[in-house]
């Protein structure tokens, strides 16, 4: 097989970083599909972005050695012109958004390539349709849920047609109908002889058959580290009978309801999952229990205590220098003692504690995010997309984090998209569904 | 299946969400230049008040369906008394002295009086009418559909205008999303330095939102050689009814103009009533017609 890409002993560090992201790095990634694993922070982000020039023409930096991309050195061709055989989806679909609606934002990629207004056209459909979102085409990108803006991100990138179609955790919010829609069109590219090369914490939700796979650790090839094993815990015993918080025929939405008639409750010691569709009102249904968002209709009792509440975007909560700071400045406005070593070695923090937590990659930010604001023990936790970006070592202690805080009597909502992770924490999972909330059988103990 | 057909249809719900497509954007940037330009080229309060009618008048009754303006319009009215306060406190002009306020005040020391008051409200009208015109164009069409408008030339400087246009909501999104997240967190506004912990974040938030963007933009061939044109705007007979009042009110008024039938107003020293005249008062009442037609 050809080589879609070819790294020579290349080495690259950002501006003003202290290490290098990628260290001689020797790699040749052939046609077909190739998945890139490694834990957050070993440079898998920086190697997707070298495939599209993005590193490091638009970044800057230093590098050496080479690389090449479908036959061209990267020197000496920019991003703009790789975009004519390279497609590049972001990990954070909503920062990548340029244009208000769908249709138009899908349609962004290939007008830049200057193709006829007709092909653009029919190249969005399919692409629409391709990732199962047809029905939005005539949205607000600002009305969709973060799942949906990865599908509308994924469209676009689709829609550009490319030779190399590369994604950075393209699978993070979708649910599992835009997991399969993503699966079958991956295969279909690949069958169709589209080099595809994926960096995802969820590999189990992308295509297995023919898929080669690269571990990096700390910017190096490395050897696949060994897949988690999950404790095991007593289900159902740690829930205290005591409320926390209980919700009567509640509707939830910002103009009209997107949820209604959700009568939940949870107790403390207890750790419910919302799970569901992408756009089923997850997130805002979490918003209106954490006291966010003003309930519609219905009845919202919540004992008092103390809440936490981790937005989807980690970066609402950081501004501080260094993690050790972010940490320390949950401690000081709740009036806490200690110093947050605990919270700081449960994610895994220990080594970052010195860095400025906006220098970290996505999944380290939001270890830091969940360390700041677990610190000292809420009684009430509020988590959005908790899994986002997370490795397998940060579900693991996110998984142990909400097992600690629920023994400790805390009362646990968590909304995500992660089947799994919903399934292996929730002592109840609920699902939303058209407009309503409905119980999953009980976890079983 | 017809994605591409422009008609917002389903539920009223769903119709919130969906773009209207009602106005031409090339109609509507010609009326914005129409009121522009009775806004700037004359000083007499009674053709710029029309103008300003006439801005609110389409902001609110043909923005997007979902577009609120309640805070713009809050914005823009204490633009407006701004304006007439400092005129007020600072021009120290006119006859009809209302209060006169002690010489040691720097800057507002001495007499302030009913003529500085009125020409104040005159620069009001015409801030107000300029500033409700210019919101139009981001409240009635979306800042894509202005930049397909907009001639093959002036396609890069537009894209790139039109992607900044999308930060400014952003900024403010990114402001309240992290108050919030921050307020769980235990922050409390105490003091301006308290603002820190929600300012930071938010602003850094928005810068990397920015540069992810060009990122993006650049990831996507973004300025790499002739750009499409997707949408041609179609022309419904309103709109060519809109376009054509304003370019009438646009020639009438230059008319007038070169005519020297546009007077100017001044209310110094003593205040007088604003003379009117036809021909510039039909082309101020020409820019109604797209919010009443």
């Amino acid at each position: 097989m050809a080589a879609t890409a070819r790294f020579t002993d290349f080495t690259y560090r950002y501006p003003e970083a202290p290490a290098a992201a990628l260290a001689a790095l020797s790699l040749a990634l052939e046609d077909g599909m190739t998945l890139v694993a490694g834990p957050s922070g070993s440079g898998k982000t920086t190697l997707l972005r070298c495939l599209d020039g993005l590193v490091p023409h638009f970044h800057g930096g230093l590098a050496s050695g080479r690389v090449e991309v479908l036959g061209q050195d990267l020197r000496g061709v920019t991003p703009r012109l790789l975009a004519q055989r390279v497609a590049l989806v972001f990990q954070e679909p909503e920062a990548q958004m340029v244009l208000p609606v769908v249709d138009q934002e899908v349609a962004f990629g290939p007008a830049n390539l200057g193709l006829s207004a007709k092909v653009v056209r029919e190249r969005v459909e399919r692409s629409l349709v391709a990732m199962g979102i047809a029905h939005l085409a005539r949205r607000r990108v600002a009305t969709l849920s973060g799942g949906e803006r990865q599908r509308v991100a994924l469209a676009g990138a689709l829609a550009m047609e490319p030779r190399l179609l590369v994604l950075d955790e393209p699978t993070s919010q979708l649910d599992e109908e835009g997991a399969r829609a993503l699966r079958q069109q991956l295969d279909r590219l690949v069958a169709r002889g589209v080099a595809v090369v994926v960096a995802d914490h969820r590999p189990q939700r992308l295509p297995d058959r023919g898929v080669r796979h690269v571990f990096l650790r700390a910017g190096r090839l490395s050897a696949p580290e060994p897949a988690p094993v999950w404790p095991l815990r007593q289900r159902g015993s740690r829930a205290s009978g005591e409320l926390a918080w209980e919700a009567t025929s509640l509707g939830v939405g910002h103009e009209r309801a997107v949820l209604e008639g959700v009568n939940l409750r949870c107790h403390r010691g207890e750790v419910v999952a919302v799970t569901g569709a992408n756009g089923a009102g997850k997130t805002t249904l979490l918003r209106t229990l954490a006291g966010l968002l003003k309930p519609i209709e219905g009845g919202l009792h919540r004992e008092p205590g103390r809440r936490a509440y981790l937005p989807q975007d980690p970066g609402a909560l950081l501004h501080q220098a260094t993690v050790q700071a972010e940490i320390q400045q949950t401690i000081r406005w709740m009036g806490l003692e200690g110093s947050g070593s605990d919270v700081t070695a449960e994610f895994g923090l220990q080594e970052l504690t010195g860095q400025d937590p906006r220098d970290l990659s996505t999944g380290q930010r939001q270890r830091v995010a969940l360390a700041a604001i677990l610190v000292g023990g809420p009684e009430m936790v509020f988590l959005d997309e908790p899994t986002r970006a997370a490795d397998q070592a940060s579900r693991q202690a996110l998984f142990l984090a909400v097992d600690r805080l629920a023994g400790q009597g805390a009362a646990v909502l968590v909304a995500t998209s992660d089947r799994e992770f919903a399934e292996q924490v929730g002592d109840l999972v609920v699902v939303a569904e058209g407009g309503r909330l409905r119980n999953r059988a009980p976890v079983p103990a | 299946m017809a994605l591409w057909h422009r008609q917002p249809g389903g539920s009223p719900e769903a119709a919130q969400e969906l773009t209207s497509d009602v106005v031409n954007p090339r109609a509507l940037l010609l009326w914005a230049g129409a009121v522009l330009l009775l806004s700037l080229g004359t000083e007499d309060p009674v053709y710029r008040a029309i103008a300003l009618v006439a801005a609110l008048a389409v902001v609110l009754m043909r923005r997007r369906p979902g577009a609120r303006v309640s805070r713009l319009l809050a914005w823009v009215g204490l633009a407006c008394l701004g304006g007439v306060g400092l005129n007020f406190l600072l021009s120290h002009t006119g006859q009809d002295v209302v209060l006169v306020l002690p010489g040691w005040l720097p800057a507002i020391g001495g007499s302030l009086t009913v003529e500085a008051a009125a020409y104040g409200f005159d620069v009001a009208l015409g801030l107000g009418a300029c500033l409700l015109a210019g919101s139009a164009l981001a409240l009635v069409v979306d800042s894509q559909q202005l930049v397909e408008a907009l001639p093959r030339h002036l396609h890069r400087t537009g894209a790139a205008l039109g992607s900044a246009i999308t930060l400014v909501p952003r900024l403010g999104e990114s402001f309240s999303t992290v108050r919030e997240a921050q307020a769980m967190r235990g922050w409390r506004p105490r003091g301006p330095r308290s603002w820190r912990a929600v300012a930071v974040p938010a602003v850094l938030t928005a810068i990397e939102g920015s540069v992810l963007l060009a990122e993006a933009m650049d990831a996507r061939g973004f300025a790499s050689g002739g750009r499409t044109k997707v949408w041609t705007p179609a022309w419904s007979g309103r709109d060519l009814v809109d376009a054509t009042f304003a370019a009438l009110a646009i020639i009438v008024f230059i008319a007038a103009l070169l005519l020297g039938r546009v007077g100017g107003w001044q209310p110094y020293p003593s205040l007088e009533l604003p003379g009117v005249d036809w021909l510039p008062l039909l082309a101020s009442l020409l820019l109604l017609l797209p919010a009443i037609a």
